[in-house]
């Protein structure tokens, strides 16, 4: 019997987003570990996010 | 308590459920125990007033007090709240798993939640020390210097392993389908910021962990104590 390991590797596109989501998160670590009331809220978290990782990309993609 | 595990615990779960569980009320249930009392454990200034419990651990977790948010009975009282106001079985039931993942892992600390109340027997393993009463930032001094920290690391981790529950497709695949509420959201959200808001409690609760880590140990040079009980340098509250 032949044992057979299979990884599941993310792909080119899965890997750019979560570069993206990646520089958000330094950015927000950054803010948050200097300023630490930003981390108090997960609406301050959410609405954070959702600029950077999906607001801010689409603008620009728009834009080009 | 704890500082991420609420934030990452739904998609560990998620994984393993899949259609079964709407994802929004299982947040809801992780965040539901320290949604009332999080603020008066800790204390806010209002004016001229300052608002805090006068024992907050027993305000938090014990009786006469809060404490009965972090019990099952709670979480199947809301649950069925849930499904009566809202007619949705899988929003009652979505918010009981995750109300239910909270409680427990709240029995890490050394109070630990009373989960059979109205018994108020206090289970805890007693992994990493209870310091609400010290106030929040020395709570989260010690928290990311013990083993509550490495739990919390533990959902990181595992969230990242498990990386296909966090992309587009599976958005698709199973959240979007498992629940009327993100059809109804996308009326007026596009569905690349429904992908991003779904995300959007792992996002935080890893960047806060790390933020809160860096905070702790390279600003602050609070010393790790990874001891059962630990860090032993903070007071811990007890049942």
């Amino acid at each position: 019997m032949r044992l057979r390991v299979s990884f599941d590797v993310p792909t080119r596109r899965d890997l750019r987003v979560f570069g993206g989501y990646c520089v958000a998160a330094a950015v927000y670590i950054a803010i948050g570990a200097t300023w630490i009331d930003f981390l108090f809220s997960f609406w301050v978290g959410l609405a954070y996010v959702v600029i950077t990782a999906w607001a801010v990309p689409t603008l620009v993609r728009r834009l080009a | 308590m704890s500082w991420a595990a609420h934030d990452l615990e739904p998609y560990a779960i998620q994984k393993h459920t899949k259609l079964k569980l709407a994802f929004v009320p299982l947040l809801i249930g992780s965040y539901s125990p320290d949604m009332m009392t999080k603020w008066f454990v800790y204390g806010i200034h209002l004016g001229p007033w300052d608002l805090k419990a006068s024992d907050p651990a027993q305000f938090h977790r014990g009786w006469p007090g809060f404490g009965f948010t972090h019990s099952f009975i709670y979480g199947v009282a809301v649950g069925l709240l849930i499904w009566k106001v809202f007619g949705s079985k899988l929003w009652g039931v979505s918010f009981i798993v995750g109300q239910f993942a909270h409680a427990i892992t709240d029995t890490g600390d050394t109070v630990g939640t009373m989960l059979l109340f109205p018994w108020t027997f206090h289970f805890h393993l007693g992994a990493w020390a209870y310091a609400g009463q010290t106030g929040r930032m020395t709570d989260a001094a010690a928290y990311f210097s013990g083993l509550g920290s490495m739990w919390d690391l533990v959902f990181v981790v595992y969230g990242l392993w498990s990386w296909r529950v966090l992309t587009s497709s599976y958005f698709d695949n199973y959240i979007y389908r498992a629940d009327a509420f993100w059809p109804w959201l996308n009326r007026w959200v596009p569905r690349g910021a429904l992908v991003t808001v779904y995300r959007a409690a792992f996002f935080y609760g890893t960047s806060r962990w790390i933020a809160w880590t860096v905070w702790a140990h390279v600003i602050h040079h609070y010393p790790y104590d990874l001891s059962w009980g630990g860090p032993h340098w903070v007071p811990a509250a007890h049942p």
